[in-house]
């Protein structure tokens, strides 16, 4: 019973909403959004809707960060792509470099953590690519496409270090998001 | 009979001393010929090792107006023309710049000389294009030179090949220096005999007699001890040197040798490095009146220093020039339009060299090259800085510190003193480190020397320590109350609020905004000592403080730069990465030697971290920093702690915005008190600087574990703006139940709930 008021927040939630195609990174204001509709804490389950078909009406919903998905723009795009060249010709530390250099133009875009942690992989500097793989993580609220990426570079990075079990479970996350 | 034996005898003895003369004087320039030759032949110059800045990544969307842009090409002394011609020129035409680039060596790759076109439009980038009008997604331009790694004895220089000279630079040097310098043998009896002459008649030296070669030698080979022997022996080497090498190989050695102005503990040796010291340019973008300029100085670097000594150099310029014109190496005309010009030479602060940033540099590699290999073997080293973020941080400083300083006079004139660490959170990054106010004294390095104590700029520990344990949140009620901490030997700490007041029950995320100290002693005894010294060893501080109570409110002496490294790892939300001055090393060859390349770490949980810095930023909205938004728009949302030490010997704060994280100190060298505390003198430098760069919020996601709410800022109770006069916004792990303003939360959440009924009954029916 304790785990099922934030299931059914969620089921709710991901009834209600399509998939927004991109929505800026929500920034913490002076004080929180004082026309949204804000947060509001967890209900106790007696108050709560069954999981049903039939949507709430949406600003009855509390909805803070709609789900979105991360994208790379043309500078980092094109940075992203002449690494995938240099990493196919085995040169990886260049390849590093320019992710690196990727990374100055949008350091809080999650993809770009994940492009350098396979990187990493590549080199089999697992530690490196699982830490990567949390660091864009710690970026990728909303994004579930995108968690799903960073859970499966943590996977292959803990898998790498032998960690069968904490790999085989970060894969099930991964797998887990990216049926969203 | 007796003496014609004795004059044989004697013609025998002359003889045989003239053989032995001649043998001698033979194995004397065999043995000058076996030291000349091959050290000459495998000549290698020390080349000390260049230091380039981070170069400037051009984007469309970047945000950089033409004006701003243009800054960055006068920094980088590209030249304004009105037809692009050779590379280092650009031709602007209102909001749009065309550059024919320079021939570029990056850290992995070559770039030969191009065009570039840049088009903006409100205030940014909106178009890259190439020459032939393609659409570009990004173009790098030069990496500044910012200084280079020279030896003890201070020769610096960077090395040019003959295709990089311009040809009127030995055609000016033959005619001034050496006007038989294509004919004779290595010297010029002539020459020296009218000399000598002229010397003579005016009591004192006016004219060189020594050929270009004899210069050489002299500069390469010997002291500078002006005796008969030793110009004896300077006469046989370039005489040898003449025999062995043509002439086309001396005149480049003799370009990239000799010496040609002073800066400080440094030697500028060869035109390579002289060009970008007086111009700031490379040898090839010089024109002749710059040209005219070099070979004057080559006479008496000192006594012709343009820079010191303007009137001299220019009218010995202007000799020159019409030596030129009079022997035909130029026309009348170019010798009248040349003469017409000004010196041209840069002034010391746009010449660029950072000697705090260097500083931070030279350690960095000290770990990991002999000395020898930074000053000897021609190594390219590019590092993270920032030109604009460094050149504001040094204008900012001294603003701010003059300012100050004339607030509070000292009796005995000493004057306050300021250092600053800004870093790139996410990368770690080292973009600017100023040392003190005098930029370019190579002296005490404050940003990475000065151990000062933190004060409460240890607060920030203790309460991520508090967090972590679960017990605590933004709206835990603490208590700021007196305590007495019993120590060891008997001694007892009682320690006070700055304002000798006591404010009661306060929620966490108060007393962290109005830095309480009562309130913060009372939550470190209950975390623990340890576990806060602990923190500050996770977050990246190398040597584990002491854990006695009073490091609770910061008995701890930092440099700015430890501070930086831990409040990096708060910046970047949890994740520890080695602050890095220097990215990449390349050898002399080209080939990467040793990178430095960014490492993460997680230190602490992302979503604690979150927390935390949302307390932080309301230090700036409602606490103790405050000040920040009489400079700073107050859309920019910025975390950050003041910090003032006892008796206000030492101001600090340390902020962080999304883009950019500083800490700034400021106080007195003998470490008297200054009077200020860290709102009042290091916050002003802090937004004074921040206010000048291109910054964006702190904004990171909201973690998916956290909630946001409101409470009322002195009761900590739940509630909504709409419902109380005092609140702030907070995060809060999501299933926290906070207590609640009597009718404001149940309100908003019954009506949610009555809604859910009557939505189930509408389902149910």
């Amino acid at each position: 019973m304790r785990a099922l008021p934030p299931l059914i927040l969620a089921i709710i939630l991901s009834a209600c909403r399509l998939p927004n195609p991109y929505s800026a990174p929500s920034k913490p204001q002076p004080a929180p959004p004082g026309g949204g509709a804000p947060t509001l804490p967890a209900p106790p389950p007696e108050q709560l809707p069954p999981p049903v078909e039939r949507q709430p009406e949406p600003e009855a919903v509390p909805s803070p960060q709609p789900p979105r998905s991360y994208e790379l723009g043309a500078a980092a795009r094109s940075l992203v792509d002449q690494a995938h060249a240099q990493s196919a010709a085995g040169n990886f530390p260049v390849a590093a470099g320019s992710i690196e250099r990727a990374l100055r133009i949008e350091p809080n875009n999650p993809l770009l953590w994940i492009e350098l942690g396979q990187v990493r992989l590549a080199e089999s500097n697992y530690e490196q690519g699982e830490n990567l793989g949390r660091k864009a993580l710690s970026l990728a609220t909303g994004d579930p496409k995108t968690q799903s990426s960073a859970w499966r570079l943590i996977a292959y990075a803990l898998q790498g270090r032998g960690r069968g079990p904490e790999a085989r479970e970060a894969q099930a996350r991964a797998d887990e998001l990216a049926t969203h | 009979m007796a003496t014609s034996r004795r004059a044989r005898r004697l013609r025998r003895i002359l003889l045989i001393a003239a053989i032995i003369a001649i043998v001698a004087d033979g194995l004397f320039i065999l043995y000058l010929d076996r030291i000349v030759t091959p050290q000459f032949e495998g000549r290698r110059w020390t080349l000390p090792a260049q230091v380039f800045a981070q170069p400037l990544e051009l984007y469309a969307g970047l945000p950089m107006p033409a004006d701003a842009l243009e800054q960055e090409l006068v920094r980088l002394h590209y030249t304004p023309v009105d037809n692009l011609a050779r590379p280092g020129t650009y031709h602007r035409r209102g909001s749009r710049i065309d550059i024919a680039t320079r021939r570029v060596q990056f850290a992995e790759e070559v770039r030969e000389a191009g065009t570039v076109s840049v088009l903006t439009g409100g205030g940014s980038i909106q178009r890259l294009l190439d020459s032939g009008g393609a659409d570009v997604p990004l173009f790098r331009l030069d990496p500044l030179l910012i200084g280079s790694i020279f030896p003890i004895h201070g020769e610096d220089r960077i090395v040019v090949s003959p295709a990089e000279v311009p040809s009127l630079l030995p055609a000016a040097l033959k005619v001034v220096e050496d006007r038989k310098f294509d004919r004779h043998h290595g010297v010029d009896p002539e020459a020296i005999a009218r000399a000598a002459w002229v010397n003579l008649r005016s009591g004192s030296i006016e004219q060189g007699g020594s050929t270009l070669t004899q210069q050489l030698v002299r500069s390469y080979f010997l002291d500078d001890r002006q005796t008969l022997w030793r110009k004896i022996k300077e006469a046989l080497m370039a005489i040898i040197l003449e025999a062995r090498f043509d002439k086309a190989d001396l005149m480049n050695a003799y370009i990239n040798e000799i010496y040609l102005g002073q800066d400080g503990e440094r030697a500028i040796h060869g035109f390579g490095l002289a060009s970008r010291f007086y111009f700031g340019k490379p040898l090839d973008e010089l024109d002749l009146h710059e040209i005219a300029l070099l070979v004057a100085v080559v006479r008496g670097p000192s006594y012709y220093d343009p820079r010191l000594h303007a009137d001299r150099a220019r009218a010995r310029r202007d000799l020159v020039l019409r030596q030129l014109a009079h022997f035909e190496a130029i026309t009348e005309q170019q010798a009248q339009d040349a003469v017409a010009l000004p010196l041209g030479v840069t002034t010391r602060v746009t010449s660029g060299y950072y000697p705090a940033y260097l500083d931070f540099v030279r350690r960095t590699l000290r770990r990991d090259y002999h000395e020898e290999d930074l000053t000897e073997a021609g190594l390219k080293v590019y590092t993270s800085l920032d030109p604009r973020v460094q050149a504001t941080g040094e204008q900012a400083l001294n603003d701010e510190l003059t300012r100050l300083d004339r607030l509070r006079k000292t009796k005995d004139g000493v004057q306050l003193e300021g250092a600053i660490v800004v870093t790139a959170p996410q990368s770690g990054d080292v973009i600017a480190v100023i040392g003190g106010r005098q930029v370019g004294f190579d002296g005490f390095n404050r940003a990475l020397d000065a151990r000062r104590s933190i004060g409460s700029l240890a607060k920030p520990m203790v309460y991520l320590a508090a967090l972590e344990t679960g017990r605590y949140n933004a709206a835990t009620i603490v208590l700021d109350e007196p305590i007495e901490v019993k120590l060891a030997r008997g001694k007892v700490w009682k320690p006070e609020n700055f304002t000798q007041e006591t404010y009661g029950p306060v929620p966490l995320t108060h007393a962290l905004a109005d830095s309480l100290n009562l309130a913060t002693v009372h939550v470190g005894l209950d975390v623990g000592v340890k576990n806060i010294a602990d923190t500050f060893v996770r977050l990246g501080l190398e040597q584990r403080p002491d854990p006695n109570p009073a490091l609770i409110l910061g008995s701890l002496d930092l440099a700015p730069l430890e501070v930086a490294q831990i409040f990096n790892s708060l910046a970047n939300g949890g994740f520890r990465t080695p602050l890095r001055a220097v990215r990449i090393v390349i050898g002399a060859d080209g080939t990467a030697l040793k990178a430095f390349p960014l490492q993460i770490t997680p230190v602490a949980d992302s979503a604690t971290v979150y927390q935390l810095n949302r307390m932080l930023t309301k230090v700036t909205q409602r606490g103790t920093g405050r000040a920040v938004y009489s400079r700073l728009s107050p859309d920019i949302v910025v975390a950050g702690k003041t910090g003032t030490s006892s008796e206000f010997r030492d101001s600090w704060f340390a902020g962080f915005t999304g883009s950019h994280l500083a800490v700034v100190w400021v106080g007195y060298d003998d470490n008297r008190p200054t009077g200020l505390t860290g709102a009042a003198g290091a916050l002003s430098i802090w937004s004074n600087l921040m206010r000048r760069l291109p910054i964006t919020s702190w904004d990171a996601p909201l973690p998916e574990s956290l909630r946001e709410t409101w409470i009322e800022y002195d009761t900590g109770l739940e509630t909504r703006p709409t419902c109380s006069e005092d609140v702030v916004s907070i995060a809060v792990p999501s299933e926290t139940v906070l207590p609640a303003k009597p009718g404001c939360i149940e309100g908003a959440f019954s009506d949610f709930a009555t809604r859910a009924k009557q939505w189930l009954k509408g389902i149910i029916h």
